[in-house]
């Protein structure tokens, strides 16, 4: 049945637009973004707290966008965009009192909700959360329980709500859609996820045990149809310039307590060559990687924290 | 123990004056009636709680083009208001739209009676025969087949009240709707820009034979070539807007992001074909056009605060014509009862029932006479049409504070 509170589109439903390039593929072998960056090297990430001031807290995360994505915003030719850029946008109301109806709870009652905008995917995401979504939301609840010192506050109620405005591809697009199984944009997502709701956690004053940062490593195997292909480590993954991720693992970590609250790992990671040195299986490799990550994520994340900690010394100083 | 209460009777000791932010929690109608009226004594120019003269609207910024998946997409931040609208164009096939044969048998039949009405009105200036040129014939494919889809959510954790992953609020559906209607009623964007065209190739003597029949129901058409064209597809342009964060007038911003996205709209070249009997597009950006929008309406809110608190309680009577002398001589006196606020925030949205909202374009690019699109006027009585005539001229400035925020864009 059609929702009738939305203003719903012809009834006999659209098509997306389809490209004259893309439908014959000897185009398409040339246009893969080539990844810039160091093996270990991540996206720069842009974190700002307390851009929404009706909420408790809040923050904003934007990834940089990647070489080609930038070089295809300067001088555009294609209107496909090579790559996409994760934008999110994390509010933190409460805590609040529970409603009457609700059971007695002696901590903090934790809800997250992820909701992808309608035209964050290169796909039209609907306006219903779809399962999707709503997985991406247990993960990062799950993430968060751990951190939050949740039995200070009593018969209350927390709400993260995470709107994501642009969503990183699961693939490149001139793949075709079933070339890989896992939809692994979802893992980095997560990833922005973590740490932007911790940003704005902590800029709502909840006390937590440390800052929760996320991060993602993958084992990739690209760049050679030629040789033998030789799965590697790397970190801060942009699936679109992957023509194969094996595997990827995103955690959500504690870099002062060295915990980690959520690990969610896909895929088939016992392939992956490390150096002649190195004696860990491939799975220890890829979650030692993920932790480098989010170690790299939280730097950022502290210094968002700090500003938003001036800024309420600022406004308390301002009141007095 | 004598110590202990002591010590207990200074700690309590009362401090009769409360922070102003505490005040402007428990009695916010009194602060900004305070704020809005200072006592005659202080000099003080009546200002609004939030710093602003009464007519004067938030700092207002626009980003446009930022999100990469969208065909257009703007950022629009009206003080602690941010609206992100994207637009996305998806085709509608028009083998896919039921009616879609009935409609074009009468438009066929109506491209005459246009035609018609044209050469007997030879009083209409030349610009507007060629306004009703370009949309005599159809315009109403834009609301016949939804060609334009706007959808509004506040369920963004924008603001306490709504809870997210819930259907949407009242308001939500409210502003969904607002914004059909005024992208409908302004006529802003073009049929013609959303429509794909086919033009079969010209295959010689016995094609032009089996189209004879419909040489003769296309009066209109003169030319051998132009008559073969028919409509494949269109473009249908999703207009979602998420309210990121919400602190008053949720319509101006949103209006404004949906204007913003529109002009930054790119619809790619797109042909029908043959083979694959699907509607192509080519990916070239030097290829794709932008949208050629009618006008640039610009909306504006106002709120209208009275000095009278339980005014909203009682009943409605229109004030007679002594009352409403008394009135004005009250307010010659400088004992003015109530104010009209420009772009109320969400604390003053909270103290009043009156909103305005008024849609202002300007011909030919800001040179011509103000157009009023819309004027809406809802929950009181007190702006009457003299103030109503006032607040078009504020928003006729307002206008070109818009254009000028929006030009800087792009």
């Amino acid at each position: 049945m059609a929702d009738r509170r939305r203003i719903n589109g012809p009834p006999g439903g659209t098509r997306p637009a389809v490209f004259a390039s893309s439908l014959n593929t000897a185009d398409t072998a040339t246009g893969r973004p080539q990844r810039q960056r160091q093996f270990n090297e991540l996206r720069k990430i842009f974190l700002k707290t307390g851009l929404i001031p009706s909420a408790s807290g809040s923050a904003y995360l934007e990834y940089e966008p990647s070489a080609s994505l930038a070089a295809a915003r300067s001088s555009p030719k294609s209107l496909i965009p090579p790559s996409s850029a994760l934008k999110l946008a994390c509010t933190v109301h409460g805590p609040k009192p529970l409603p009457r109806s609700a059971t007695f709870s002696p901590n903090l009652v934790l809800t997250t909700h992820v909701k992808y905008a309608p035209f964050a995917a290169r796909k039209r995401k609907g306006h219903i959360r779809d399962s999707s979504e709503r997985d991406l939301g247990v993960h990062l609840e799950t993430a968060l329980r751990g951190v939050i010192v949740a039995e200070r506050w009593p018969k209350s109620g927390l709400d993260i709500t995470i709107t994501i405005l642009e969503a990183e591809d699961d693939r490149w697009w001139g793949d075709a859609p079933d070339s890989h199984d896992a939809p692994w944009g979802m893992i980095n997502v997560l990833a922005g996820c973590i740490t932007a709701a911790s940003a704005a956690i902590a800029d709502a004053r909840i006390d937590c045990l440390d800052l929760v940062a996320g991060g993602v490593a993958a084992i990739v195997s690209d760049e050679s149809e030629d040789s033998e292909a030789k799965p590697k480590l790397m970190l801060d993954t942009d699936p679109a310039e992957h023509k194969a991720i094996l595997s990827a693992c995103v955690v959500a970590y504690l870099p002062s307590r060295d915990e980690i609250t959520e690990i969610w790992l896909k895929g088939d990671c016992s392939r992956a060559m490390l150096g002649a040195d190195d004696k860990r299986s491939g799975h220890d490799a890829l979650i030692d990687g993920a932790v480098d990550a989010a170690r790299g994520a939280h730097s950022v994340l502290a210094e968002a924290v700090r500003e938003s900690a001036q800024r309420f010394v600022g406004l308390a100083a301002g009141a007095q | 123990m004598a110590q202990a209460a002591a010590s207990a009777a200074q700690s309590a000791a009362p401090s009769l004056s409360l922070p102003p932010s505490q005040f402007a929690r428990l009695q916010p109608h009194a602060y900004l009636l305070a704020h809005l009226s200072p006592p005659p004594a202080t000099n003080q120019p009546s200002i609004r709680a939030n710093g602003r003269a009464p007519s004067q609207f938030r700092v207002t910024s626009a980003n446009t083009g930022s999100l990469t998946h969208t065909n257009g997409s703007a950022v629009v931040r009206l003080g602690d208001t941010t609206a992100v609208c994207g637009v996305r164009a998806e085709i509608l096939h028009t083998e896919d739209i039921a009616s879609w044969s009935v409609s074009r048998s009468t438009e066929s039949s109506s491209a005459p009676t246009n035609k018609r009405r044209k050469l007997t009105d030879p009083t209409t200036k030349p610009n507007e025969r060629i306004d009703s040129k370009d949309e005599d014939d159809n315009e109403s494919h834009i609301q016949d087949f939804n060609l334009l889809v706007p959808n509004l959510s506040l369920s963004t954790g924008c603001a306490p009240g709504f809870i997210p992953g819930a259907p949407p609020s009242t308001l939500a559906q409210s502003l969904s709707h607002q914004i059909l209607t005024l992208l409908h009623s302004t006529r802003l964007v073009r049929a013609e820009d959303l429509r794909i065209w086919y033009q079969p190739p010209n295959l010689g003597p016995e094609d032009l034979e089996c189209h004879n029949e419909n040489e003769q129901m296309d009066v209109d058409a003169s030319q051998e070539d132009e008559k073969n064209k028919e409509i494949k597809a269109f473009w249908v342009l999703y207009i979602d807007v998420m309210i990121v964060s919400l602190a008053g007038n949720p319509f101006d911003a949103a209006w404004a992001a949906v204007l913003a996205a529109l002009r930054d709209t790119k619809l790619p070249r797109a042909w029908w074909d043959v083979d694959n009997e699907m509607v192509v597009c080519s990916d070239a950006v030097s290829e794709a056009r932008k949208l050629t929008l009618r006008g640039l309406p610009v909306s504006s809110s106002f709120c209208v605060f009275e000095a009278d608190a339980a005014s909203g309680w009682r009943a409605v009577v229109i004030p007679d014509a002594e009352e409403e002398k008394e009135l004005d001589d009250s307010a010659r006196k400088g004992n003015q009862r109530r104010w009209i606020l420009a772009d109320p925030d969400g604390y003053e949205e909270g103290l009043t029932q009156e909103r305005i909202c008024v849609v202002v374009d300007k011909e030919q690019g800001g040179k011509g006479k103000t157009v009023i699109q819309k004027l809406e006027k809802v929950g009181g009585w007190t702006a009457d049409a003299k103030e109503l005539k006032a607040l078009v001229d504020i928003s006729a400035q307002r206008w070109e504070d818009v254009r000028r925020i929006l030009n800087e864009q792009c």
